[in-house]
């Protein structure tokens, strides 16, 4: 017989404690502590418990998940905050490690039992076990359409982007772990629960490997991911004995080979052969108002956006940028040219928190920056784009704008949780706001297309168009332009000036002179970390000192033509002159 | 306490052994091999293999041993790892797809050698010892230091001074400026892990001897000290692992001596949490870690 | 008739389901820099990329002095004298300048020393720095450096992908002033260009792709003054309202 009492309970147990790896796969961490979480979560719950005879069985296993999942919390806290900064393999390999550390605490302690182990009162029944994983399956299903959710798989696509978006980032990681201890911890508890025996070679190495190998082959696609892989991994033993390989090798053999053919051939996990139901917008039934954005005050035409005083940075000696005196104001397109490592990038990854300054300061919307975490800065109404396209690829390009708007949008998580229907109104509103940031770019037709699967000009459109979704004062873009012809830098340029007609603030940097001096108001040109020369247009373009060191000598033609242009608007005389190289 | 450094050196040499194939791999493809372990097991058995069933001296079965080795980083590279190169999600396929092999070669060492533990036959292991004053070398642990330094050493010189070794480091540094350049990439990647793993065979020979036995779960047990060695030493430094497994030699000798066994292998975690914490690109690294 | 040093025939590249180019010919004269323009996405890179053997073709025929070289690798196309600049320059940051350059030479291995030394003459600033890392190096020189490294492989055709990127237009100036160079010492240019005016200006033959087709053809002088041509892909630039 195939399904007995214990694969039932063990295909619900290994459910949760694959949850527990999801909980922070969708996050884009990897994490194997969980083995350990569980097994500290277990021992504790065990010894803090009294016996079920003393308040009755289900009371007596709800204090113990109680106690389990506090101290997968405690737990995971305890580990998450100084690991908040590790990346990938490394953060793998200290959870990994902080794990088998856990064990041999375990193993040499009094409290435990040692080697053996403590025995548990079996307790826990198929019943309880499913809905517990009912519940937390609910829990995530919930999840993944939630503002939360979706901040959470923007940190997985791109770090760095869901920062500059608003995202606090380490916030969102840690909570991220928390919740894989707590079911971790829960896991443990259950495991003692059951198996009547609970020692430390229960939650080590081999544990937390086959944790991670249910949630990859049951996929993250989807948030049924774990329940699928733990039935895989569960019942495949079950049906290899039933057809009648015994032998002690074939069986972990089998594993192995499937779980390489899944992960070469089916990436995403079996979940992943279920297509994910993406959000869609009905473009025809667009709304108007903006009731249920906490949209913010920006400033008035002519105000101050950001003042510059003296801003520096070196590397190791080497001045990437030196003492840049600069204000901008509100209303304003400025535009940020010079050469190849005249310190372009480095100035607007300043100005929007990325990097602190060496010494001087600056003030942005009020937020003075170098102390100031980047998505605080987001926060406060600057938004930028990337000189090489950082979106979320595996995402529509409507949820990418969706994600965009995080900070304006409100948090619908635990609303979800309740079914309240305030939380379906502000989704909407969202959903409605991101859609008209699309349109504004020329981008709504386009808005269920992966944005991947978009065409290069049509890429660097959708970045701006994620940016606007968090209604920003003050928008930076760098090199939009790159890659465009002539016709779609038009384009570009014609967007940008409607943008700053409907009263935002853009600073872009941009190699593509022409386009400059066609679009902006105010230029700055660097070089060498300098100021080279701050003006507009016209000053630029006849600016003796900028022609030497940037724009060379006349055989680019279309530098010419444009200087020829906007010199000829500003004086006659010295278009004639221009013209004769 | 020179005797128990003496000790701790020769234990360290064989951990550097085994980590500088993983942090070579890392190095040049940014992947971290997680069937290195099970290849260092398998040669274990198959060393004992060789000395029962041809009776070969030891030299020799380390040169077979070698041969092995590369052999199942050729097959590694090619299942586990060059299908997965273009992927977005490279990186963490990697560690699943060698997780699965790792489990695949494991349980075939059990088909083929059983689950017990093997021993070399008696006499294999030389039992002299040389005195230096108070100290004690076994013949044993002179031969170890020898093997796992003097290929260290042969491996650092390929890298910096021959021509395989400039590609290599032009392959770690950028994959397609080496194209561009005429190099062979899917050839020099091979390559490399096959000398990973071969070393790491070798590695696992030296491991058997030491203490005399080959089980199915050494290559877990030495896994995790592995890569606290190179995250210390510094992932993609070949000196770093040197470095590394010396000093997780030394701190465990003298930590059984210290505080006792059961808490030796706290050591290797210790060491690996205090870097992480403090200098994560590690002693000799210098690789950004952190997140910008 | 001579042949023609390089025939790209009825060539397809694709990705996945993505088309990037579809059924492209052209061909390419010894001693001759022909370009490819057109804007990003149109396919100018995956012609290169497939020509020197770096992706693989879905589809057609490239010959080069005489030999089908259709589905052979990069590795192999540059002992032939088929080498590429890429796009981004993707030089060997830490290595020094002189190590980059011995890469560069591996293939003709004797004589490198003097051929390389060549180099420092040619581009003085590569001299000065040579024991430095290349990653210190400004974009224009590393763009140099790019260039000097291809040319140490004694290349009879030389694929240059979007040299002016990212440049200033007076760096860009210089650059195309070695192409120049490079053009005169024999070696033939097959050039990939955004700026099209600028790759039109050098170049004695130019084809515009768009969307992986070839859309117009013809001796560069005559697409120069064409005016849909230059409404289309060079532009005039406004003055500002």
């Amino acid at each position: 017989m195939l399904f007995t009492e214990s694969t039932l309970v063990f295909i619900a147990l290994n459910g949760v404690f694959a949850f527990s790896f999801y909980a922070v796969l969708v996050a884009g961490q990897l994490s194997l502590a969980q083995a350990g979480f569980a097994g500290i979560a277990g021992f504790t719950a065990a010894t803090l418990t009294p016996p079920p005879a003393q308040w009755g069985p289900i009371p007596t296993l709800l204090f113990a998940m109680v106690v389990g999942m506090l101290v997968g919390a405690v737990t995971a806290v305890i580990l998450g905050l100084p690991t908040m900064k590790l990346r990938g393999v490394y953060l793998a390999i200290a959870t990994l490690g902080f794990a088998e550390a856990i064990r041999i605490f375990l193993l040499n302690s009094e409290w435990t039992g040692g080697a053996q182990g403590m025995s548990v009162p079996k307790t826990l029944t198929p019943v309880v076990a499913w809905v517990v994983l009912a519940l937390v399956t609910y829990w995530f299903a919930r999840q993944s359409r939630s503002r939360y959710g979706r901040a959470l798989e923007a940190i997985r696509e791109d770090e760095l982007a869901a920062r500059s978006i608003g995202i606090n980032v380490g916030g969102h990681r840690l909570s991220a772990f928390v919740a894989a201890g707590v079911l971790a911890g829960l896991y443990g508890v259950m495991w003692a629960y059951y198996v009547r025996l609970v020692a430390p070679e229960d939650f080590g190495f081999s544990t937390a490997i086959d944790g991670l190998v249910t949630a990859v082959v049951g996929g993250t696609a989807n948030f049924f991911g774990p329940i699928l892989g733990s039935g895989f991994q569960t019942m495949l033993p079950e049906i290899q004995r039933t057809i009648g390989i015994e032998a002690g090798w074939i069986r972990p053999f089998i594993s192995g080979l499937l779980l390489l053919l899944v992960i070469l051939y089916l990436p995403g996990g079996i979940a992943s052969l279920i297509p994910r139901r993406r959000q869609k917008v009905d473009i025809a039934s667009l709304q108007t108002d903006a009731a249920g954005l906490s949209l913010r005050a920006h400033p008035t035409a002519g105000e101050v956006v950001a003042e510059l005083k003296d801003l520096a940075k070196e590397y190791g000696g080497v001045h990437a940028v030196r003492g840049v005196n600069l204000t901008v104001r509100s209303g304003e397109v400025v535009g940020l040219i010079g050469p190849n490592g005249a310190g372009k990038t480095t100035l607007v990854n300043m100005i929007s928190g990325l990097i602190p300054p060496s010494s001087g300061s600056a003030t942005v919307l009020g937020v003075p920056i170098g102390r100031t975490p980047v998505h605080r800065i987001a926060a406060a109404g600057v938004t930028r784009t990337f000189q090489h396209s950082k979106l979320f690829n595996r995402l529509t390009a409507l949820e990418n704008v969706l994600i965009g708007a995080h900070v304006v949008a409100k948090p619908t998580f635990l609303r979800r949780l309740i079914w309240l229907p305030s939380a379906r109104r502000d989704e909407h509103t969202a959903l409605t706001h991101a859609a008209r940031c699309l349109d504004r770019v020329g981008l709504l037709d386009k808005a269920n297309t992966l944005a991947k699967g978009l065409s290069y000009g049509d890429q660097r459109r959708l970045e701006i168009a994620r940016a606007l979704a968090a209604d920003p004062s003050l928008l930076i873009l760098d090199e939009p332009a790159a890659g465009m012809n002539h016709v779609e830098a038009d384009g570009l340029s014609e967007l940008i000036r409607s943008l700053a007609a409907d009263g935002l603030t853009i600073i872009f940097i941009e190699h593509n002179v022409g386009m400059v001096l066609d679009t902006c108001d105010h230029i700055i040109v660097l070089n060498f970390g300098e100021v080279l020369a701050d003006g507009t247009p016209a000053d630029i373009a006849a600016d003796e000192r900028v022609i030497e060191a940037y724009l060379g000598a006349a055989d680019d033609g279309e530098t010419d033509a444009h200087e020829a242009d906007v010199a000829a608007a500003a004086t006659p005389t010295k278009a004639a002159e221009e013209n004769d190289d | 306490m020179l005797q128990q450094l003496l000790n701790g050196l020769f234990l360290g040499s064989i951990y550097a052994l085994f980590a500088i194939g993983l942090t070579l791999v890392f190095g040049i493809l940014d992947r971290l091999n997680l069937a290195h372990p099970s290849v260092f097991a398998a040669s274990a058995f198959v060393g004992i293999w060789m000395t029962e069933a041809f009776d070969l001296p030891l030299w020799l079965v380390l040169i077979a041993v070698f041969a092995f080795g590369a052999i199942m980083g050729l097959l590694i590279e090619r299942i586990a790892f060059r299908p997965l190169r273009e992927r977005p999600d490279a990186h963490f396929a990697g560690l699943i797809s060698s997780i699965a092999m790792a489990g695949m070669i494991v349980a075939l060492l059990q088909a083929v050698f059983g689950p017990n533990t093997r021993r070399f036959p008696v006499g294999t292991i030389p039992e002299d010892a040389l005195q230096f004053g108070d100290l004690t070398a076994s013949w044993l642990q002179i031969i170890i230091l020898a093997v796992s330094l003097g290929l260290m050493i042969a491996l650092s010189i390929l890298v910096q001074r021959s021509s395989l070794g400039r590609s290599m480091r032009a392959v770690a540094e950028n994959p397609t400026a080496a194209r561009v350049l005429g190099v062979n990439v899917e050839g020099v990647t091979a390559t490399t892990f096959a000398i990973s793993t071969a070393l790491g065979a070798v590695a696992g020979v030296l491991f058997a001897l030491n203490v005399n036995s080959a089980q199915l779960g050494m290559g877990s047990a030495i896994e995790l000290k592995g890569l606290a060695v190179i995250i210390v030493g510094g992932m993609g430094s070949l000196s770093g692992s040197l470095v590394g497994g010396l000093i997780l030699g030394i701190a465990e000798v003298f930590a059984i001596q210290y505080i006792g066994s059961s808490w030796r292998d706290l050591i290797a975690f210790a060491l690996l949490f205090v870097i992480l914490l403090v200098r994560p690109e590690g002693l000799f690294g210098k690789r950004k870690v952190r997140e910008v | 008739m001579t042949e023609p040093l390089l025939s790209v025939q009825d060539l397809s590249v694709s990705y996945g389901r993505v088309h990037a180019v579809r059924g492209v010919s052209f061909d390419v004269a010894a001693g001759t820099l022909v370009t490819l323009v057109g804007a990003n996405g149109a396919g100018k890179s995956s012609i290169i990329n497939a020509v020197s053997g770096i992706v693989r073709p879905s589809g057609g025929k490239i010959l080069f002095d005489g030999a089908d070289i259709t589905k052979t690798k990069s590795h192999r196309l540059v002992p032939k004298g088929l080498v590429q600049v890429p796009e981004g320059r993707q030089i060997l940051a830490t290595m020094t300048i002189a190590e980059n350059l011995q890469m560069g030479a591996r293939t003709h291995g004797a004589g490198s020393g003097a051929a390389i030394d060549e180099m420092y003459q040619r581009f003085p600033v590569l001299g000065e720095r040579r024991r430095l890392a290349a990653g210190s190096l400004s974009g224009g020189e590393q763009q140099m450096l790019a260039i000097a490294r291809a040319m140490l492989a004694r290349p009879k055709l030389i694929l240059m992908d979007e040299p002016s990127m990212g440049l200033a237009p007076k760096i860009v100036n210089e650059v195309f002033a070695v192409i120049d160079e490079v053009l005169a010492d024999g070696t033939t240019v097959l050039l990939v260009e955004q700026n099209a005016r600028r790759a039109l200006q050098a170049a004695t033959e130019g084809h515009i792709l768009q969307n992986g087709e070839i859309v117009r053809s013809g001796v560069s002088e005559t697409l120069l003054a064409d005016d849909e041509i230059i409404q289309a892909y060079l532009g005039t630039g406004r003055a500002k309202e």
